[in-house]
């Protein structure tokens, strides 16, 4: 059996520590989740030199060993514990060139662990023009390493570095420096209580625990002992340790590192001017909001309007090819077009994503945190929480992933609680179909269109609405956490393209497979529901429907209809549906409405095809629905059942309930507890409700 | 009375003296914010929050609750 | 004989859809066992 070589990627953030695994393992690899917590775990498989494999992971980015969030949390929990299956038999830390100095800090800290430590200086093709030269021998024998010099942009060094990873076992495990300097009699005591223990790792299990409160060593256990000094003294320990290793790396690079500073040429200053001027900064931001959402909504309506019709065809087929009977139906009406509502939202997201990974690459998003922090820190959201809000117009899900890298607990989640109120693309369909229906198609001073101003109305409600419950929140949850702020104003870069399009590729998978599976799961089982009933009049539908209808001499297409909706009427969900109208019909719906927005919990866009459905229209034409809607009579005013006043409390409904399983089932994995989603649910649902009854009666 | 972060104007610089208050995250710290090194401040938002510094080469953005517990000399250019 | 095939497909990939569900929302996984940490083993 070949050997497999365990390698850890560690590096500080915006270093290219992903350019490097991506690099390492192209697309070979896979995202998975650390058990029982969200954040994720990239690895992949790396083919070396002559036939051995390593096994490679990309741990989050962080800046030392000292850690503050779950994320970085991760990387010392690997590095403690040499029997967790991934234990690195190599530490590779991946630094840049610019910030050899920073990236350095937490190289001293591994060595001191004693794992074999290679060093990867990235972005080699930035030292001419920072005017950096490097003596590379020099700082292997100070460092007690090997390096590997690369650029991922040029795809230069890689080779090399697979030779270092493979070679693993010549590189020295000497610590650079001597830890337990900073406080002699301390390191002493502790020494003599755990003779077997390595020191500097009793020292980060001791700083951890009191940091964090998140380790169980059962080992160390002991080390309770020595927390005889208190938090503050820690601390001082800490610095005086951050401080003791800056003092070794300056000395390192003060001979193996030389800068020219007329050499160096300045981009980023000039660009920092105009990007987060106190105008500019702000007007660029909004052009690029709009460049956005144009493309999200134009770009993505062609292919859509092809995913859309390439569906519905091949649901038609299905229906041709196979024999008649109930699996065809449910493969024609149930699972086609549920993978439909799937693979339909597939350009949007990836358009979101394309923009936001390349925001993400050029280092301008770090900018927009810095422009905004100070805004959304009045509704206790983190400037930070501007990229999910801007996410959740497309789609609540990925939004709620993008929340991960605000440090504060208690901004995260409130941005994690209101985001799904921001308008995303599922409701899109239903207020089109609503808007077309009860508001007026006339302009407004014979310019503005009622219909579009109604739309736009909606949009700023669902943010004000984000924005306002956030300020509520933030004064209601007392909920204690760091809330410090601390964001790296990266260089500017030029977007890689095969970094973007892995982001884009992965995240729509992920997308995909994570949510899809739901939303077809609940598809099948609403279809079942809709298709089958207890007792007669279900089971009889076709003579009951034929007896009724017999004096009226109907057309063969007409008496089918009728069945059908008699059928529906009579299914499972057609008398769940009578069961909960008297709890909807103060808000100006009937059942069948009730079903379109009980089966819009699965997804919001169900509605429309539920509608679809229930008034026993064939085609998926948007016209002929409404027609159909606009038809249907309400049994006691024997007026339209969609009127002014019932149109509007369903808008409004829908721009606040929280009707997404997918949404839920992310909040729940992202704040790891069914509390959060619950009241979610019941809260904006409650609300959706009072806001669209209050509307009904108002305006009825 | 001492200068501290807040204090700064764009453009003007400072010698960090004193960076022991517990208010100050070791984050910064690890990222170069230590005694003796030089800072700048590149650029302000609105409100003179959050301040976006150079300290020592290093390109950062905090809240200027936090750059109120960092001591500096200022260094009059 | 196609009506019963086609309605066992059916009631498998109901059973299949709600299994999925019931596993993905109820079922607690059951926690990997979580790492001790030191050199010396657990």
């Amino acid at each position: 059996m070949s050997k497999q070589i365990n390698v850890a990627l560690i590096g500080n953030p915006n270093t290219g520590k992903t350019s490097v695994f991506n690099a390492l393992t192209g697309l070979n690899q896979k995202v998975g989740n650390y058990p029982g917590i969200t954040v994720e775990k990239k690895e992949g498989i790396c083919k070396l030199p002559r036939g051995v494999k390593a096994h490679i992971i990309d741990l989050p980015g962080t800046y030392s060993l000292n850690a503050s969030s779950l994320d970085e949390n991760v990387v010392i929990e690997l590095l403690l514990n040499r029997n967790d299956k991934d234990f690195p038999d190599v530490a590779v830390v991946v630094s840049d060139v610019e910030n050899l100095k920073r990236n350095l800090l937490i190289f001293t800290q591994i060595k001191d662990l004693e794992i074999p430590t290679l060093l990867v200086i990235n972005m080699a093709d930035r030292m001419d023009y920072k005017g950096i030269s490097l003596d590379i021998d020099y700082l292997e024998e100070h460092l007690n390493t090997k390096i590997a010099l690369i650029s991922t942009r040029k795809n230069t060094g890689i080779d090399n570095l697979k030779h270092l990873i493979a070679n693993y076992k010549d590189i020295s495990v000497t610590p650079c420096i001597n830890a337990s300097e900073i406080d002699k009699t301390y390191f002493e005591n502790l020494r003599k209580a755990f003779p077997n223990q390595l020191i500097y790792k009793l020292w980060l299990v001791i700083t951890q625990d009191v940091n964090f409160g998140k380790t169980d060593r059962k080992q160390i256990e002991a080390v309770d002992d020595f927390k005889t000094k208190s938090k503050a003294d820690l601390k001082r320990l800490q610095q005086k340790e951050t401080i003791k290793r800056y003092q070794f790396i300056n000395n390192v690079l003060k001979l193996g590192q030389t800068i020219d500073v007329s050499q160096a040429k300045d981009l980023r200053s000039r660009l920092d001017r105009v990007l987060t001027h106190k105008i500019w900064g702000y007007l660029i931001f909004f052009v690029i909001l709009l460049t956005i959402f144009q493309a999200i909504y134009d770009w993505s309506s062609i292919p859509q309007d092809f995913i859309d019709s390439m569906f519905t065809s091949l649901s038609q087929w299905t229906k041709d090819i196979l024999p008649q009977g109930a699996f065809t139906n449910l493969l024609a009406e149930g699972i086609i077009p549920g993978l439909g509502g799937i693979v339909i939202f597939i350009p949007q997201i990836a358009f979101l994503f394309l923009f936001i990974a390349v925001l993400e690459e050029s280092g301008y998003m770090s900018r927009v945190v810095f422009l905004m922090d100070r805004v959304m820190r009045r509704f206790g959201l983190s400037g930070k929480s501007v990229v999910p809000l801007i996410s959740g117009t497309a789609c609540a899900i990925p939004a709620i992933m993008a929340t991960r890298n605000i440090e504060s607990w208690k901004e995260r989640l409130i941005t994690i609680l209101v985001t799904p109120f921001i308008t995303c693309a599922a409701r899109l369909p239903v207020y089109l179909i609503i808007i077309s229906l009860v508001i007026p198609d006339s302009r407004f001073m014979g310019l503005l269109s009622y219909q579009a101003l109604t739309l736009m109305l909606l949009y700023l409600i669902g943010f004000l609405t984000a924005v306002s419950s956030a300020y509520i929140l933030n004064k209601i949850l007392k909920i204690k956490s760091k809330t410090y702020f601390v964001v790296e104003m990266p260089n500017y870069k030029l977007p890689m393209f095969k970094n973007v399009a892995i982001t884009v590729i992965e995240k729509t998978k992920s997308f995909v497979f994570g949510a899809g599976k739901i939303i077809l799961a609940i598809s099948i089982i609403l279809w079942f529901l809709a298709s089958y009933g207890p007792g007669e009049q279900f089971n009889n539908a076709e003579n009951i429907v034929k007896t009724e209808y017999i004096s009226q001499n109907l057309s063969n297409e007409l008496l089918q209809q009728k069945i059908a909706s008699h059928k529906l009427e009579h299914s499972f969900i057609g008398i769940t549906g009578r069961a909960i109208e008297p709890s909807i019909r103060p808000l100006g719906y009937d059942w069948k409405i009730g079903i379109a927005i009980v089966s819009s919990f699965a997804a919001r866009e169900v509605f429309v095809g539920t509608l679809a459905t229930i008034y026993s229209v064939g085609s998926d034409d948007v016209d002929t629905i409404t027609n159909r809607m606009s038809k249907e009579i309400n049994p006691i005013t024997g007026g339209p059942l969609f009127n002014f006043a019932s149109g509007i409390s369903l808008l409004l409904f829908y721009a606040f309930a929280m009707q997404c399983m997918s949404t839920l089932a992310v909040v729940k994995r992202e704040t790891n507890s069914w509390k959060w989603p619950t009241l979610q649910l019941v809260i904006m649902t409650a609300f959706a409700y009072i806001v669209a009854l209050i509307a009904f009666q108002l305006l009825k | 009375m001492q200068d501290t972060l807040a204090h700064l104007k764009r453009g003007e610089r400072g010698i960090i003296t004193d960076v022991s208050s517990i208010h100050i995250p070791l984050k910064l710290l690890e990222m170069g914010c230590l005694p003796g090194n030089s800072v700048e401040l590149v650029q302000l938002a609105p409100f003179h929050d959050p301040m976006y510094l150079n300290i020592n080469g290093t390109h950062l953005a905090i809240r200027k609750e936090t750059a109120a517990h960092i001591l500096i000399d200022k260094v009059t250019l | 004989m196609n009506d019963i095939i086609q309605n066992i497909l059916v009631f498998i990939a109901m059973a299949y859809a709600l299994g999925f569900l019931i596993k993905k929302f109820f079922w607690k996984k059951p926690n990997r066992k979580k790492s001790c940490g030191s050199a010396g083993g657990c």
